[in-house]
């Protein structure tokens, strides 16, 4: 399959230096389709984060291959891995998401703005990625002066502001209530449907079933990848 | 170029916002960057209407005339612009300007007040004074300016004068009389003057001064002088003045100067730039802006740290590390901008308030209020500069945080650098050499003395962060409070560096001072000439002076003071002609004749105390003098052997060859050439006369001015000489204590700053030390250690830093006649700074702080 948003192949990353060196990686290969939301799930320190920060070129795998939309991103430099987050992958964190001085909309602007486009055009693009996620009558208001839900809508907003087709979202609702927490999910899916790639890191069962894929790591390796529905186990997505 | 743009606009949103969101954090980096543009500003302010320019001092110089014209002595005279300016005799025969010469050619129908001003002496309540007089029709509106009426009315006869506050404060006032002296070899001739009014000189101020019409005091001897009414005087008329010898100060000229291509070569010459001064100024500049940033520098690494996430979350959304630069940099930008303005602003307020006082002190009438635009853009930049500057670490630190670390909640600062101290080395090694090498005897350099101060400071600053991870590594023995500051300093070196080199900037700058000032005091002290023993004062007296009436002065005004007469030999008397002189190398060396007591060549019986020698030197000397030798004073300075056995005293016709003993006074020459024995002096036929009067003990600086005024009205007293021994100047002392106040107040500072931004960044550590059961105390005992941690490391590190510029400095200021240097250590002061200020600091900052620990969860 080539037409993975995301492909991660035999990805190995390591912290430290031997004899104190630090597996947090261990070959692992992965990938993404348009269209879908793949879960994330095991215990801490599996190195779940490390695979998302990974896959959105915050950090560089020590072996292996991490490609977005087919380009390779080890071949990019440091400017063209930020210039790819600011055009096809989009964040969401657990929470602390928004840069505090900054309003709803500047927020969701940022890399718009950050990518040389005028200003007026980026809180355009903006104020529609925040009526997507339904809270453009937030646009001018401060993170300071938002619920925890609300910041995570305006998150999302900025993940896919400028057609990014890439949402990697690490624990969205972590910080959330249960319900406030299915609502940010909805978007995520929604996203994804609308033709987005999405990888959801998550250690809870109910939001990864969401997902139309589950992937299971422990100690670095992947140790099992299914289908939510258990018939479509190791069933290739775009075959499904 | 887009993307740049739009990057800067994010960046100073940010900034902008930033600053508003941390208010309290800004208001400290606003102080930090305001206050020294504020200073610079008020400063430039005050300079600026202190100097009186040539076209603001036209209505003090001319009143309201058209111009002042002079008599240049001279029949023909080329000047320029201004006639205080360079000037060119091209006659040398000696002329009187008159009337009809200005008229001639400024036309004869020119209304000319004659105006002249003499230096003469007049009567106070203890004696006499100075006075300036200026002779010249006050009521003539020509001359509205020249003084300012403040109580009575301008003269109206010749026996009519005003005076200013000055004559008034130490003698007659209004409705008394003035009794004005002028003294000429001739004699002294007197004119008693009723007062009739106060009036204050446009341009002298401290001294006396009085004003009277023309003629009122007789001819002056200064040349004549007219103030011009009617047109403009041009530049074409003063070059016609100039060519009858007359030198014109013209308003429309001074005020609207003709091109240099107009002015004779002769008066047009290029001010000599003063390397010297160049260099000490620009070095003060980059030393003021250097303090500045490494004083704001930890309010901006804290900031920066603070906004660590937002740069984190700015990465994660497409923001390249430049981005993150910019970002910190953009605070500068907005700090340095607000801070720019608000100093210049406040600092022309503050100018404003100072100018009185500044006049008051001073002693001088300042120009209009003014402030220099120019100049003020220029510190304001300089604001901005220091603000941007004090980002750059921080900003460049920022940039290479670890995003993934910042946004899994751990904080990110990197490893320090391994070349830095290695570079840092290298400049101090630099600066050493610089220093020898800009202090030699022969070609010495300022610049490269100046050099040596920046290398050696900038490679100091390199060494910091080295030496705070050093003492972080041997805290392990040290109690719980330093232990925790001093770790806490080494794992957060961006804040850390900068407050700990802003300390040894200070202390390397405050050191560097101070020893060049002790060595050339040291090399002041050294190079004094003593003129009398110490504590000795002398009254010469001239041929025509009466010992009784100057003994009289003396016993009122200093009563029980010791006072002998000192005899001699008058040099200035031709019926009196003696030499005393030696043989050097086959020719007659001839002794200098004239010294403080009247004469060189003394006569007594035994040598005078006031000679001020040593207790075997007198004993010598008063033997010989009884033996019937003569005695030779000889001081190390003296031309000529130090010793001789024989001397040639020629009287008249008369020369005869004496033995002698040397005796070797105090001080270079000594006050005598030789003390001949009275029957020597009877033989040759001598006149002996009491040709000083020599007083004992010392006088006290306060009743030197009043005795001085006494003896001024007794006829041929000369000027009282007292031997103070070496005097360091007042200015010398000021300086010393402005140096220990202002680094104490930039130690404080520095320490402060890094303390308390150090303390709100400790406050999930403190949190988790009271929840562990630590008493309110230790964040007190905390914020002291973390003071006395960057004190010390910065005052430890300064003080062998300021010693390399301290030595260049020193060397050619203490260099003597004979090559050799000295070097002077300011022990008190050393001692006060790098101990006594850190353990001070400390202790300010453990009473400052709050005992409360916080009660915050970790965030990180």
């Amino acid at each position: 399959m080539n037409n993975a948003v995301l492909r991660l192949t035999d990805v190995t990353r390591t912290h430290g230096a031997a004899p104190h060196e630090v597996l947090a990686l261990r070959g692992v290969s992965f990938a993404a389709y348009p269209g879908e939301l793949v879960a994330v799930m095991g215990p801490s320190g599996s190195g779940k984060s490390t695979l998302l920060t990974i896959a959105g070129g915050l950090d560089q795998p020590s072996s292996g291959e991490v490609s977005v939309e087919g380009v390779d991103l080890a071949r990019l430099g440091q400017e063209g891995r930020a210039r790819m987050r600011r055009t096809s992958i989009g964040y969401v964190f657990q929470g602390l998401n928004l840069i505090p001085a900054l309003t709803a909309t500047e927020n969701v602007a940022l890399p718009r703005e950050l990518d040389g486009v005028a200003p007026r055009r980026a809180r355009a693009e903006a104020r529609r990625a925040l009526e997507e996620v339904g809270i453009l009558d937030l646009a001018d208001r401060f993170p300071d002066n938002m619920s925890g839900g609300q910041q995570q809508r305006v998150a999302i907003a900025r993940a896919v502001v400028g057609e990014r087709r890439l949402i990697l979202a690490d624990e969205p609702t972590g910080a959330l209530d249960t319900e406030t927490g299915e609502g940010i999910l909805q978007l995520l899916r929604a996203r994804c449907d609308a033709g987005a790639a999405g990888v959801l890191v998550t250690h809870e069962a109910r939001h990864a079933a969401w997902a139309d894929r589950v992937v299971f790591l422990r100690d670095g390796v992947v140790v099992d990848e299914t289908g939510t529905d258990r018939a479509d186990v190791l069933t290739e997505p775009a075959a499904r | 170029m887009n993307q740049r743009i739009g990057g800067w606009r994010v960046a100073l949103r940010l900034a902008r916002r930033e600053a508003w969101r941390r208010k309290a954090q800004t208001t400290l980096m606003l102080v930090l960057v305001c206050l020294p543009v504020l200073a610079v500003a008020a400063a430039a302010v005050v300079w600026r209407t202190a100097s009186v320019s040539g076209a603001e001092s036209v209505d003090r110089r001319l009143g309201t005339s058209a111009a002042l014209v002079s008599g240049s002595g001279t029949s023909e005279v080329l000047q320029g612009v201004d006639p205080d300016g360079p000037t060119s005799w091209v006659s040398e025969d000696e002329h009187v300007a008159t009337v009809d010469e200005v008229r001639g050619v400024l036309g004869a129908d020119r209304e000319l007040v004659p105006i002249a001003q003499e230096y003469l002496s007049y009567r106070t309540d203890r004696g006499v004074g100075d006075l300036v007089v200026t002779q010249t029709d006050l009521a003539n509106p020509l001359t509205d300016g020249l003084f300012r009426l403040e109580e009575g009315r301008y003269p109206r006869a010749d026996d009519e004068v005003v005076v200013n506050a000055v004559v008034a404060g130490r003698g007659p006032g209004p409705g008394e009389t003035l009794t004005v002296l002028r003294r000429t070899p001739d004699g002294e001739t007197r004119t008693d003057l009723h007062v009739v009014g106060i009036a204050a000189s446009a341009t002298t101020r401290e001294e006396g001064v009085a004003a009277v019409l023309p003629g009122a005091l007789g001819v002056p001897e200064s040349q004549p002088a007219w103030l011009v009414g009617g047109d403009p005087v041009s530049w074409d008329d003063v070059r016609a003045l100039n060519a009858v010898g007359l030198l014109g100060a013209s308003r429309q000229v001074l005020t609207d100067p003709p091109p240099d291509s107009a002015l004779p070569p002769e008066v047009v010459g290029d001010e000599p730039v003063d390397e010297t001064r160049l260099t000490a100024l620009l070095l003060v500049v980059t030393m003021v802006l250097l303090e500045v940033v490494l004083l704001a520098g930890p309010a901006f690494a804290v900031r920066a740290r603070a906004q660590a996430r937002t740069l984190a979350l700015t990465a994660a959304a497409g923001g390249t590390p430049a981005q993150a630069r910019r970002t910190v940099l953009a605070s500068g930008v907005v700090v340095g901008l607000v801070g720019g303005l608000l100093g210049v602003v406040l600092g022309i307020g503050l100018g404003a308030l100072l100018v009185p006082l500044a006049q008051r002190f001073l002693g001088t009438w300042f120009g209009p209020f003014e402030v220099p635009w120019p100049l003020l853009v220029v510190v304001a930049c300089f604001g901005l500069a220091a603000a941007v500057l004090a980002a750059v670490v921080p900003a460049f630190s920022a940039s290479r945080q670890d995003v993934v670390a910042v946004l899994a909640g751990r904080r990110g600062e990197g490893r320090p650098s391994r070349r830095s101290p290695v570079l840092g080395l290298v400049l101090v090694g630099a600066g050493l050499a610089a220093g020898l090498l800009g202090s030699r005897a022969s070609g010495a350099s300022p610049a490269l003395v100046a050099a040596s101060a920046l290398l050696s400071v900038v490679g100091m600053i390199l060494l910091v962060a080295t030496v705070v991870a050093l003492v972080g590594q041997v805290a392990r023995g040290f109690p719980l409070s330093l232990r925790f500051a001093a770790r806490d300093a080494a794992r957060h070196r961006t804040r850390t560096v900068p407050a700990v080199a802003a300390v040894g900037a200070t202390v390397a700058g405050v050191i560097a001072l101070a020893v060049a000032l002790s060595s050339q005091q040291a090399a002041d002290e050294r190079d004094h000439d003593p003129q009398l023993a110490h504590g000795y004062g002398a009254v010469p007296l001239d041929a025509t002076a009466d010992p009784t009436a100057v003994r009289r002065v003396l016993a009122t005004r200093l009563p029980g003071a010791t006072v002998d007469a000192v005899d001699g030999v008058r040099s200035d008397d031709p019926e009196a002609f003696v030499e005393v002189g030696f043989e050097v190398d086959g020719e007659q060396l001839v002794l200098p004749t004239s010294g403080v007591f009247g004469t060189a060549e003394l006569v007594a019986g035994a040598a005078p105390a006031a000679l001020g020698l040593d207790a075997a030197d007198q004993e010598r000397a008063d033997r010989a003098l009884a033996e019937g030798r003569v005695v030779l004073v000889r001081g190390a300075d003296a031309f000529g052997p130090e010793v001789a056995g024989r001397v040639r005293v020629v009287a008249g016709e008369r020369a005869v060859d004496l033995p002698a003993t040397t005796v070797h006074p105090p001080g270079g020459l000594g006050a005598a050439s030789a003390v001949l024995p009275p029957a020597v002096a009877a033989d040759l036929g001598l006149p002996v006369v009491t040709t000083a009067l020599a007083l004992a003990p010392s006088i006290s600086t306060a009743a030197e001015q009043d005795l001085a005024e006494a003896l001024a009205t007794v006829p041929g007293a000369g000027t009282l000489v007292v031997e103070r021994g070496y005097q360091p100047e007042d200015g010398v002392r000021i300086l010393q204590w402005v140096l220990a106040l202002l680094g104490g107040i930039l130690m404080l500072g520095g320490t402060l700053t890094a303390t308390f931004l150090a303390l709100s960044d400790a406050r999930p550590d403190l949190a988790t030390m009271a929840a562990v059961g630590a008493r309110p105390r230790t964040r007190r005992r905390v914020a002291a250690a973390y003071a006395l941690v960057v004190g010390l490391v910065g005052a430890l590190l300064g003080t062998p830093i300021g010693f390399i510029p301290g030595i260049a400095v020193s060397r050619p200021l203490s260099r003597g006649d004979d090559g050799s240097t000295l070097l002077a250590v300011p022990w008190p002061l050393l001692g006060l700074v790098v101990i006594g200020l850190p353990l001070l600091t400390a202790a300010a900052v453990g009473l400052c702080a709050r005992s409360r620990l916080p009660l915050v969860a970790r965030i990180d």
